[in-house]
């Protein structure tokens, strides 16, 4: 089941639980919320889970093209044999089966049509998160809270994973907004050293993530590199190197300040 | 009960009539529907849009961020307090023996009435266990209910309703499911004290019966208010 978060000897799953756990040791991101942006935090949380997710599922999990070429091969590749070749599959049912019960039934009786209705209202969804979010940094404010952390959660993989398959992701690239907070929490929170571990937050990334933000590593390390090599041709200036790097060292020191309770 | 709201918050007069066979006359087969002239449109959503598009809307005051707010707010509500009258009603066993069983079958006779409301039981069951509400306590489920009351009442503060002084979608759905937990007698009072611990929405309640449900045939209306609530539970 995950994600799991391991704390020396205590074992706790479901995301709900970990967030708990992790308050009762003071670690609150919401802890300058007032009654009332708490309340919007669940709001938005229920909004997500009801319209964002079946088409995030059936995107990773039930679009054929997609799910045989990129979902189970990554998955498979990180569960031992012969687990690899069960797991997928069942993820797979259940997810499409999770998608039939809750949005399935009349006056959808067929799967493609589910499927259209299910695009459209996570189409209507990131509108509204878009528009939700405005110009702002994160939802409320300067500071990220739990409701970036799940957004990010569910935004970053439409965002981030190559599909075959892309309606999503194509909609998603039309909001800018949404775009540009899914860049800034990847640079701020999410930037991985060489070997690809990231030094903070081991414990709480979710599992799926991780390999996530591996791959977007490796991407990102090819663009820096193609960048390296632009930059050695004569047409562009070196100061373009340095400001890069002052804006990266200096976010350094706020994501510690910011997980700090 | 959350539709009846809604249409009189619009000022559109409403007949409400109770039909055993009423999830099968819904095009959706969901209750609620709504019959108008030769049209029949089921559901909340879709009822909504439909009064929108012949020119009644409730949030046309408010901005777009607001609107956000509102769906978010109406998902919430579906999400949480919905998924919890299902459980209570389908998946809790002293519930389902002594109250659902009984009331879900009542137009049938035997042995139809124990078949149905099975039939109900385990897609009903089915569905929580997809959703991963089939694990679930009571007790989780009811904390779950206080955590959606609290996240509703601090949202409401003081405010007559939750978007300052007109009724929207978000209050009408609010109303029907807070005033059928509120009022529906079912084996333990724990679902409804959770709710009569937060004030302000035990008042909102009152402010929505007494502004929209007294203006009319009083007795009339608040029985059949509430056998249409008892109705909509069993979707």
């Amino acid at each position: 089941d995950v994600p799991v978060l391991i704390s020396e000897d205590i074992v706790i799953s479901q995301p709900a639980k970990i967030l708990n756990f992790l308050r009762k040791q003071k670690y609150n991101a919401d802890y300058e919320l007032s009654a009332k942006q708490g309340a919007d935090t669940l709001a938005y949380i229920a909004l997500l889970e009801e319209k964002l997710l079946p088409a995030l599922l059936h995107t990773f999990w039930v679009e054929a093209e997609n799910y045989c070429s990129v979902t189970k091969p990554w998955f498979a590749s990180r569960i031992p044999f012969p687990l690899n070749l069960y797991l997928p599959g069942k993820m797979s049912r259940e997810a499409l089966n999770r998608i039939l019960l809750t949005r399935g039934g009349p006056p959808l009786y067929s799967l493609t049509e589910v499927e259209a209705q299910i695009y459209r209202d996570a189409k209507e969804c990131l509108n509204l998160l878009s528009k939700r979010l405005g110009t702002s940094q994160f939802f409320f404010g300067n500071t990220p809270t739990t409701l970036d952390a799940f957004v990010f959660g569910f935004l970053a993989p439409i965002y981030k994973v190559c599909f075959p398959r892309v309606q999503l992701q194509e909609h998603l690239k039309q909001l800018p907004n949404l775009c540009r907070f899914c860049d800034d929490i990847l640079t701020c929170y999410f930037r991985l050293t060489v070997s690809g571990h990231s030094p903070s937050g081991q414990d709480t990334a979710d599992v799926n993530l991780q390999k996530l933000t591996q791959l977007v590593n490796k991407e990102s390390n090819l663009i820096e590199k193609m960048d390296d090599n632009l930059r050695k041709s004569p047409q562009h200036p070196p100061r373009k190197l340095t400001t890069l790097k002052l804006a990266t060292g200096g976010e350094e020191g706020s994501p510690l300040n910011r997980l700090s309770p | 009960l959350c539709l009846q709201a809604f249409l009189q918050m619009c000022n559109l007069p409403v007949r409400v009539v109770c039909r055993a066979n009423a999830e099968y006359m819904s095009p959706s087969g969901k209750l609620p529907f709504i019959h108008v002239g030769n049209q029949v449109v089921s559901e909340l959503g879709p009822i909504v849009q439909f009064v929108k598009a012949k020119g009644h809307s409730l949030s046309d005051g408010l901005d777009e961020v607001q609107k956000a707010e509102m769906k978010a707010y109406m998902e919430l509500v579906n999400n949480m307090l919905l998924t919890a009258e299902l459980y209570l009603q389908w998946c809790d066993d002293v519930t389902v023996e002594e109250i659902t069983h009984p009331r879900y079958g009542s137009p049938y006779p035997w042995p139809l009435n124990r078949i149905l409301s099975y039939q109900k039981q385990w897609e009903i069951r089915r569905k929580m266990k997809a959703i991963g509400w089939a694990g679930k306590s009571l007790e989780q489920v009811l904390e779950d209910v206080d955590q959606c009351c609290q996240a509703l009442s601090q949202r409401l503060g003081t405010q007559p309703y939750f978007f300052n002084k007109q009724p929207t979608e978000l209050d009408a759905l609010v109303f029907g499911h807070l005033f059928t937990i509120l009022t529906t007698q079912l084996t333990t009072d724990e679902l409804s004290e959770k709710v009569k611990n937060y004030g302000n929405l035990t008042a909102f309640c009152r402010r929505i019966e007494q502004q929209y449900f007294e203006g009319h045939d009083k007795d009339n209306s608040a029985t059949a208010a509430a056998r249409s609530a008892k109705r909509s539970l069993l979707r």
